[in-house]
């Protein structure tokens, strides 16, 4: 094992971890001003859609193609999660969906 | 009784990330692997990446910067660029994890993920907030990432993209499950819209995953003026 690219991975990781625990260990005990309360109730909304919209609309920066079945398998899954609430369910007919047509069409 | 109580909603958190996402983290993992020896890290190097970076996705970005010869300093840097968006996510967990001990706390921010994160909050939507249930998940999809890196390391190029099975579009396919039934107010429905448009302009324009960063910051503010204090009528 080269020690040099050990030491980068262990770097690499205290970079990660500074992204991660500063916030938690800030903000867990303390009781947030009412904007920025309203602020914090939007951002789970915000970061969600943020992860999940380019997945579907973009691949690898670019639009997706129109015979991928990416776009109408999302709109099933929204629509049968706001339906039914069962997230295995939605997932897998959205997975099912997707995995047939691309089946399907190679 | 807080003992059993912990165990069995870690448990909760164990399988709802099992029924989701977990094969599909297993597949990524396995690409993972095989792509980090084809880039020729040993195998002891890529269980040593693992453990100590513990990130996916700026795994996957490493790996063509290591093929490059890129200077540490650079893998470091844009990890920490990669992970930017995590300050937002533990933000808004924060106040969920108000009664862990410090120690407690220092452990969990290690498993802070995209999808520990949003399963979690999907969870807290309907059910008292526990930091177990984040616990089981992260530790869930941990797990799922190790076995397949490892698998993947050792069957080197024989592992079948995930595409092929659809495998790709459980990451979306589950943020949007997780978002949809919850965009209930006109407020929230102006916040999503907003993140909709920034993270895409700035994926396409920027790319990488600034866009999450960009878009959860910015759309965000608008709860500020649209929404409804917290306590207050929703």
């Amino acid at each position: 094992m080269r020690s040099g690219l050990v030491l980068t991975f262990a770097a690499m990781g205290v970079a990660t971890y500074l992204t991660r625990a500063p916030l938690l260990f800030a903000l867990a005990r303390r009781r947030l001003p009412p904007w920025l309360a309203r602020y914090f109730a939007a951002l789970p909304i915000a970061l969600i859609t943020a992860l999940a919209l380019p997945l579907v609309i973009l691949a690898d920066g670019r639009p997706v193609p129109p015979w991928d079945p990416q776009i109408p398998a999302a709109v099933l899954v929204a629509l049968l999660a706001r339906r039914t609430g069962n997230l295995l369910l939605s997932v897998a007919a959205g997975v099912v969906l997707v995995a047939g047509v691309r089946a399907f069409l190679s | 009784m807080a003992r059993a109580g912990w165990r069995g909603e870690a448990w909760t958190g164990v399988r709802d990330a099992a029924s989701t996402v977990v094969p599909s983290v297993v597949a990524y993992g396995a690409v993972w692997g095989g792509l980090a020896r084809q880039t020729g890290l040993s195998l002891g190097e890529v269980v040593a990446m693992c453990l100590l970076v513990s990130a996916g996705t700026a795994q996957f970005v490493a790996l063509p910067m290591l093929a490059a010869g890129a200077p540490a300093w650079l893998l470091v840097v844009t990890t920490y660029i990669v992970n930017l968006r995590h300050y937002l996510m533990a933000a808004s967990l924060a106040p969920h994890f108000a009664t862990l001990s410090r120690w407690r706390l220092a452990l969990l921010a290690h498993g802070l993920s995209d999808e520990a994160y949003a399963l979690s909050l999907a969870r807290f939507a309907r059910h008292p907030a526990r930091p177990a249930y984040f616990a089981g998940c992260a530790g869930a999809l941990y797990l799922a990432f190790y076995a397949g890196a490892a698998a993947g390391a050792v069957l080197g190029s024989r592992i079948p993209d995930p595409r092929r099975f659809g495998l790709d579009f459980v990451f979306p396919a589950v943020f949007i499950a997780i978002l949809a039934p919850s965009l209930r107010a006109r407020w929230q429905w102006g916040v999503a819209a907003a993140a909709a448009v920034i993270a895409l302009a700035v994926a396409w324009r920027i790319g990488g995953t600034w866009h999450i960063a960009v878009a959860g910051l910015a759309a965000s503010a608008l709860g500020v003026w649209l929404a409804p204090s917290p306590g207050g009528r929703a």
